[in-house]
């Protein structure tokens, strides 16, 4: 009977673990570890984060689905990872007992999703400094407070001051900052409130639409369009400011520091700010069997676990090499440890690099969204039943080959909101299968913005927590 | 918004009118739907 450990419980650990709970939980132990006890639909948090949905419409309790599904739960915080043949196990701290707990494997899925760097921008974040995250539902639920009492002082007459962007030279995930600026811009429209608001959009991209995934681009009667060209109308339209190719350095009361492209530094005021922190690894420790650190041989410097990528190439050689993107997303010094979601390594960043003359480097990282970690959970899951079963992996998918699609909520009424569907194929620039300047499949790729778009988001919200509470057709549900 | 800077008020009607966007949104669950089970498979 093999033992299969995963680490983490969000969209790419829970895919994992759903998929081999259904397939060979019976034959086999399959056991999550996870330092949450719930899942959380983290799409929606932008709805949380200014009021618009409460925060238990987007979590449910992970046991009662692992009972059905064959799977044994630990609520514990994963400290050590011991990977070294012979005496492969974690070492985890449960929740709630303090009790520190050893647990074999046989094979090692780390799903553990990004660890927020707030002190990597001194005075970001809501627990030590001064900004706002929906990264976290405790987070998502206090950056709702203090909207709701901005908005307060806003029907007393004050004008304020919104930024909503990046909070650090080297963020992702600019597209959820991107729809939490949007949703607070419709929902200060229906409060009467929006002439007292200035909205700033603050970014590290090159480009407006960039969404560190180099823009998307697609035709659209005989003409390419880029979302550079997309967003800037958005934001012209709903007169939001903006300032990209920027990266935000420190931040005190009211004031956000920056530096940009051409490494003038400035300040940004603001009465409330939500930026995106940088993501890392998990800070676990990986510790050999004469105790030595094996770090090196499992993790980037970032934290995040080294795959079957080709590490190592330059900006320019990355985008002409799009095998050098991993496709089976597994540790090349200890094969039977793979990564799912944000905990792998990327080969490099998707959006074009820059570094000022001051030496900041200004780039944003390649985003994994939930479809993107849902997919390579299922790719890892699928192998390591492969590996159990067969002896061989079959199943594979790089981001430089993936489908991808994004609904970027720009309001949520069901009667008068409004989306952007985006659909992109590959994530990843492919130059060599697509002959164009993108590297990107212009008759798939679609950019569409529109109330349909709204019904859809509403519509993903709950086929997806019905998918991943592991109801009953919920392999019929792609990730 | 073809080279504009803003949508225009054709656009935005169509954004909102709830019949076309009905037609949309069936356009679009399939397209959708479509790419992500494209990948199902590998």
């Amino acid at each position: 009977m093999a033992k299969v450990v995963v680490i983490g419980s969000g969209f790419a650990g829970q895919t994992a673990a759903l998929y081999l709970g259904s397939k060979i939980g019976k034959k086999h132990e399959i056991t999550v570890v996870s330092n949450r006890d719930v899942f959380g639909y983290v799409p929606s948090w932008v709805w949380v984060g200014m009021g618009h949905m409460k925060p238990e419409q987007t979590i449910f309790k992970l046991k009662p689905v692992y009972d059905r599904k064959n799977i044994r739960f630990v609520h514990a915080a994963v400290t050590e990872i011991h990977p070294d043949p012979g005496d492969q196990y974690i070492i985890e701290t449960e929740i709630g007992s303090g009790q520190t707990v050893r647990l074999d494997y046989d094979y090692l899925i780390i799903a553990s999703g990004p660890f927020l760097n707030y002190a990597g921008t001194p005075g970001l974040g809501p627990e030590n400094g001064y900004t706002h995250s929906i990264c976290t539902l405790p987070h998502a639920v206090k950056a709702r407070d203090a909207y709701l009492a901005l908005c307060e002082r806003m029907r007393k007459g004050e004008k304020v001051k919104i930024v909503v962007g990046t909070g650090h030279p080297l963020a992702t995930c600019q597209g959820a900052a991107f729809e939490y600026l949007v949703n607070i811009h419709k929902d200060l429209l229906k409060k009467g409130l929006r002439d007292k608001a200035d909205l700033l959009w603050l970014s590290n991209e090159p480009e407006l639409g960039d969404f560190g995934v180099n823009g998307v681009q697609i035709k659209r009667n005989g003409h390419i369009l880029r979302s550079e060209e997309f967003i800037r109308s958005v934001f012209n339209d709903h007169g939001i400011r903006y300032q990209v190719q920027t990266g935000v350095t420190k931040v005190e009361e009211g004031k956000i520091y920056w530096q940009n492209y051409q490494g003038e530094e400035g300040v940004t005021e603001f009465d409330f700010a939500m930026l995106i922190p940088q993501f890392k690894g998990q800070p676990f420790k990986y510790i050999g069997k004469d105790g030595s650190d094996v770090s090196s041989k499992l993790v980037n410097p970032a934290g995040f676990v080294v795959v079957d990528a080709i590490y190592g190439l330059s900006y320019e050689e990355l985008a002409q090499t799009p095998e050098a993107w991993p496709a089976r997303y597994q540790n090349p010094n200890y094969p039977n440890i793979f990564a799912a979601g944000i905990a792998f390594a990327p080969p490099g960043p998707i959006s074009k690099p820059f570094t000022n003359k001051n030496n900041l480097a200004i780039t944003a990282s390649p985003p994994r969204t939930g479809m993107v970690s849902g997919m390579i959970g299922r790719v890892v899951a699928m192998n390591v039943i492969d590996l159990i079963e067969k002896g061989s992996m079959t199943h594979e998918e790089r981001m430089s080959e993936m489908v991808v699609a994004c609904i970027a909520s720009m309001g949520d009424s069901l009667w008068d909101g409004n989306a952007v569907t985006i659909v992109m194929r590959p994530v990843v620039p492919n130059r060599k299968k697509y002959h164009n300047e993108y590297g990107r499949d212009l008759f798939i790729s679609h950019l569409e913005m529109g109330l349909a778009g709204a019904w859809m988001k509403f519509m993903l919200h709950h086929t997806f927590i019905w998918k991943f509470k592991g109801l009953p057709g919920w392999t019929l549900i792609p990730e | 918004m073809s080279g504009s800077q803003e949508f225009s008020k054709a656009e935005k009607f169509w954004m909102s009118f709830k019949l076309y966007q009905l037609w949309r949104f069936i356009v679009l669950s399939i397209k959708v739907y479509i790419a992500a089970v494209q990948s199902k498979w590998k």
